[in-house]
């Protein structure tokens, strides 16, 4: 049943300044309230344990998407439709584009953000495999100050993650020159849109002159407590030419790496058998 | 010459329902009206120990809070609450809120909480706290299957033949078990009603399929005259046999009404919608088919197990239709009900039927492979050419024509018999059919039309259109016939000021209701007719009433329309300022010697991606045939919706429940899936005319339901043809392929 509304607070701060002196004030009391997609789920349900909310929507320096010689940042209120109306992002982040494009419906894909989507944390959400395969890192900011971190490093465990209660999402980096990088990505479900994933795999690679596998990138959702980055599986890849041998010992790797449960959305065995053949239907690609 | 029969006509009501004309049951208001919010329980089974309201009294903007404490009593329940495709009366056990102690099933309503808005009572609902005697709870069907029993309700049907002993000799056979999981309604609009009483006479407005239904309910269940209580519904959101019967908010919402002495409004959530109506029961069928080596069938064995509640006997009569499909002289086919603490199921579009045919048509599948006989040759081997059932002629049955033209225009005759052997890239191929069908229903209904000599008519029939254009194809029927444009043509329905028309359920309404309107025209025109004869120069004299038809605003003899009469000017000469009649249709006795029916065939085509085990139908073609068809645009909608409906059945629909609480996990469209625009693609649905004047005047068939028949079996054996697996639990979701 849906959450008493009196109950809550949203405030609106004047700028990212105040938002973050009101946290530093107040740590843990306020939390970001972005799109809301993630949150007003929870308050239909009833479950929304937290009761303050600073909204951040309008805040401009957690917004756009800004292009340099190395890297393309995203505000974190990048929404999915900011990303797929951007010719340059799509281009040389298909991986991005694609999940955006699978995200929800047209309405989440206006109003959910990149941010919410880090931050909510959900080992199901579907455009962190992809921002794992392009190494991205996250801009954590506080009254104190910004600091860098690298996304794969982000999520500890079920929902924990390395970020502290006065502090917001400000930017997400994705180092550039990911031209030669062959892509993969696939959000299985039991239809076709709208559906939470029972498994969503995103892929990247490049192949030296001489066949092997130079860089080889995992990214998975739906398998683990967190979204998880398979580096035992990379190791596996690297160095050697997809062959399938290659595919063989990769794919017992990866599900020995993934740690997939039953639920109402799938099996375990159904994700683990999945994320195997997704893996080898990606390096047999790859030649191609 | 007819001129709207036949013809595309888009929604008269489609205007009025995307503007936000139309008004739907919680969107009427009333002075001074407050809100009920109900409250669930949170167990399976047992008693309510102790229920404290106190706090929720306390809320700001409370009312009063009812629970079986201090909720009046209701009347003893009504016999009259049948619905279609059985015409079975049966005492109504059904389930009443706040009248005891006792707790049936998990997200039972305790309480029904009344504040002066919907945000107040919603926010009270949440602080009533309830504890429990609870009791050992059985919702698992599978687990009490062994204690089935067979409905009380009607003689068990006779087997035909010897069914045991011809199964034992049967050269070739196969047997295998189907299972359907409890499946729920889900339509877009939310139950709701909205009561208020002035005095001893209620006024409803309900979502509801029958008016009439409702009425009695209520009537009976507050002691007072049918005649006290006004039904109204004119648009609803869909139900799909959710509102066949009457739920139990219209008396709860009623109830509040009198005590409170103010009109109240109660609204289901999506929530409250999974046990504050029926669903499609938790089937598990058993069927064992013997053939010949030829393919000839020589015994059917086809037993059904399904759950009801622990209060109140449901029969879907699922296997019903198994009688009546193939030519077969031994058959044994027999429904079994158990008791589970569940709500009772319902009728859910093409109930029994679809369920039923899932088994049966996978099971011929499972025996043309058996024989290696291509799966629409073995159908056809054992076409029905008379009824298997009564061995009566049928009234009219053009499946044959429906097998040649999908087979045709699907190029069937391309298919690859092996499974496995035909592919897309790395995507399995599958080309799978099965056979629909549906009754012709018809039961008694009464219209009403009043003509004016402005050449307008006012038309009513209180039956409900819960969006197959019922308001549509009434206005068309009464302007055929009238000889009126149909701009100047108003049908109303959904009120009980209106004469009686049966519920609209098991696809009966165009021919039960149709048939009145189309009488009340033919007796307007009789008594135009009488009218004008009265006059000694009538150029009619002579003419008796089915010589005569009506066209623009003239009676005219059929044979010489040059012989005619104004109808305006009849009646200014008789001083008539409207000329109306009430015609009641009934199923002619013609009927009983025919058996009626609507049959279809659907041919489906599946991709599955063999890393992933998903299944994408690609291609449907669906040919039906149902009589006439008098609204194409309108009928070829109902069919895709079948379609639509049944690749959700086959593929994503259950509603799951976890029996360690006997709760419902996912009472909501984010977890209970239905099919999304990117799971359709090319649904093609054809019509197979049937020239029909035994099943009515109209010559129409049932159509609705018969949409989605045989869609899931198709769809099944689709994928069967795709991967070698044989998938005999619906939903095929794609763990199941793997
Ligand atoms: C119908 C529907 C369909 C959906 N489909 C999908 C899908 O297909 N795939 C998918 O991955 N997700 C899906 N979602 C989930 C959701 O839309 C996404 O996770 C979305 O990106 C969340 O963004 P938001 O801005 O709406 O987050 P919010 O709901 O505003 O916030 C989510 C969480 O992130 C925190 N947060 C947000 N921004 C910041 C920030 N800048 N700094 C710190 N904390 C922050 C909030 O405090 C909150 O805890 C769906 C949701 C709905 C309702």
């Amino acid at each position: 049943m849906r959450a008493y509304l009196p109950d809550y607070n949203l405030r609106a701060p004047r700028s990212l300044a105040d938002a973050l002196d009101l946290m530093a004030r107040e740590p843990g009391v306020w939390r970001a309230f972005a799109g809301g997609t993630d949150l007003m789920v929870l308050l239909e349900f009833g479950a929304l344990q937290h009761k303050n909310f600073l909204s951040i929507r309008h805040l401009p320096e957690l917004r756009g998407i800004e292009i340099t010689p190395e890297h393309v940042t995203l505000g974190a209120l990048t929404t999915y439709t900011h990303i797929q109306r951007d010719a340059d992002v799509r281009r040389e982040f298909p991986l991005l584009g694609a999940a955006g494009r699978e995200t929800g419906g047209i309405a989440i894909q206006n109003r959910g953000t990149l941010g919410g989507n880090v931050v909510n944390a959900s080992p199901a959400a579907d455009s962190p495999p992809a921002l794992l395969v392009y190494d991205a890192q996250l801009e954590l900011v506080s009254a104190s100050g910004a600091r860098w971190i690298d996304y794969r490093n982000f999520h500890t465990g079920y929902k924990q993650m390395d970020m502290r209660p006065d502090e917001l999402l400000r930017r997400i980096r994705l180092p550039r020159a990911t031209g030669d990088l062959k892509t993969y990505y696939r959000k299985v479900g039991t239809r076709k849109a709208q559906a939470i994933s029972k498994i969503c795999f995103a892929a990247g690679a490049r192949l030296a002159s001489d066949g092997r596998i130079k860089d080889a990138r995992l990214g998975l959702g739906s398998v683990a407590p967190t979204v998880l980055r398979c580096a035992r599986t990379e190791d596996v890849l690297r160095d050697r030419t997809p062959d399938e041998a290659t595919i063989k010992a990769a794919c017992a790797m990866l599900v020995e790496e993934i740690a997939p449960i039953d639920d109402m959305r799938s099996t375990a065995q159904y994700r683990a058998r999945v994320a195997a053949n997704l893996l080898a239907d990606f390096l047999v690609n790859l030649k191609k | 010459m007819a001129r709207y029969i036949g013809k595309e006509m888009s929604r008269v009501d489609g205007v009025a329902k995307v503007t936000g004309r139309a008004k739907y049951a919680a969107e009427f208001r009333a002075p001074n009206l407050a809100y009920g919010f109900i409250v669930l329980g949170t167990m399976a089974k047992g008693r309510i120990r102790e229920i404290d309201t106190r706090e929720a009294e306390r809320a700001p903007g409370v009312v009063r809070v009812f629970t079986h404490l201090n909720a009046p009593k209701l009347g003893p329940k009504a016999s009259t609450e049948y619905a279609p495709p059985r015409n079975t009366r049966e005492q109504d056990k059904s389930f009443r809120a706040l009248q005891s102690d006792r707790i049936y099933f998990n997200m039972q309503p305790v309480a029904l909480v009344v504040a002066e808005t919907y945000e107040q009572a919603r926010y009270a609902a949440r602080l009533v706290r309830v504890s429990y005697d609870t009791e050992r709870h059985t919702t698992d069907t599978e687990a009490v299957r062994g204690s089935a029993r067979a409905p009380s309700q009607g003689s068990p049907p006779k087997p035909r033949g010897n069914p045991e002993a011809a199964m034992k000799a049967a050269p070739v056979r196969v047997e295998a078990e189907y299972r359907i999981p409890v499946e729920h309604h889900n339509s877009m609009e939310p139950h709701a009603a909205v009561a208020a009483w002035e005095g001893d006479k209620l006024t409803i407005f309900d979502k509801t399929q029958d008016v009439y239904g409702v009425r009695a309910h209520l009537a009976t269940s507050f002691g007072v005259p049918e005649e006290n209580v006004q039904v109204v519904s004119p648009y609803v959101g869909g139900a799909f046999g959710a509102s066949l019967r009457p739920n139990y908010y219209p008396a709860l919402t009623a109830m509040a009404a009198r005590e409170l002495k103010r009109p109240i409004k109660v609204v289901y959530t999506r929530t409250q919608m999974f046990t504050g109506h029926g669903y499609r029961p938790y089937t598990i069928q058993k069927i064992a088919l013997g053939a010949e080596a030829s393919g000839k069938l020589t015994a059917m064995i086809h037993q059904a197990v399904h759950n009801t509640s622990a209060f109140e006997e449901f029969n879907d009569n699922t296997t019903g239709f198994t009688r009546q499909v193939y030519a077969c002289p031994n058959l044994l086919a027999p429904t079994m009900i158990v008791a589970t603490d569940l709500p009772t199921p319902t009728w859910m579009r093409a109930p029994g039927a679809v369920s039923g045919m899932f088994a049966l048509e996978c099971a011929m599948d499972e025996l043309a492979y058996a024989l290696k006989i291509d799966p629409l040759e073995l159908r056809l081997i054992n076409y029905a050419e008379t009824d298997p059932e009564s061995g009566r002629p049928w009234s009219s049955k053009a499946l044959r024509e429906c097998y040649r033209l999908g087979a045709e225009k699907f190029g069937w005759k391309d298919r690859k018999f092996e499974p496995r052997s035909m592919r897309d890239g790395r995507l399995l191929v599958g080309w799978g059919t099965a056979t629909g069908v549906w009754g012709a229903f018809q039961r008694p209904a009464i219209a009403r039309i009043t003509l004016r000599p402005d050449g307008t008519a006012h038309v009513t029939s209180a039956t409900s259109d819960i969006g197959p254009g019922t308001y549509t194809v009434m206005t068309m029927i009464a302007a055929e016939y009238l000889g009126l444009e149909i701009e100047r043509v108003k049908f109303e329905l959904g009120d009980t000021k209106f004469p009686r028309a049966p519920a609209q359920g098991g696809s009966q309404t165009t021919s039960s209701v149709g048939s009145a309107v189309h009488g009340a025209a033919l007796a307007v025109g009789a008594k135009l007719l009488t009218l004008a004869n009265q006059d000694a120069s009538s150029p009619l004299k002579g003419a008796t009433a089915s010589d005569v038809e009506m066209l623009d605003g003239r009676l005219r003899l059929k044979s010489d329309p040059s012989k005619s009469v104004s109808v305006a000017g009849v009646m200014r000469l008789n001083n008539l300022s409207e000329v109306t009649e009430t015609f009641e249709s009934r199923p002619s006795p013609e009927r009983q010697k025919y058996a009626t029916m609507a049959h279809g065939a659907q041919f489906v085509e599946v991709k599955v991606d063999p890393d992933i085990g998903h299944v994408r139908v690609t291609r449907a073609i669906e040919v039906t045939a149902c009589g006439k068809i008098i609204n194409p645009k309108a009928s070829h909608s109902q069919e895709i919706g079948g379609v639509v409906w049944g690749i959700g059945m086959a593929l994503q629909e259950a509603t799951e429940i976890d029996h360690r609480y006997g709760r419902i996990m996912n009472p909501n469209l984010q977890h209970y899936h239905v099919p999304v625009n990117a799971d359709v693609h090319e649904v093609e649905t054809l019509f197979v005319e049937e020239d029909d004047k035994v099943v009515n005047p109209l010559g129409v068939k049932g159509m609705g339901e018969l949409g989605m028949v045989g869609i899931p079996a198709a769809i099944a054996n689709a994928v069967f043809h795709a991967t070698g697996k044989r998938v005999r639990e619906l939903p095929i979701t794609p763990d199941k392929l793997l």
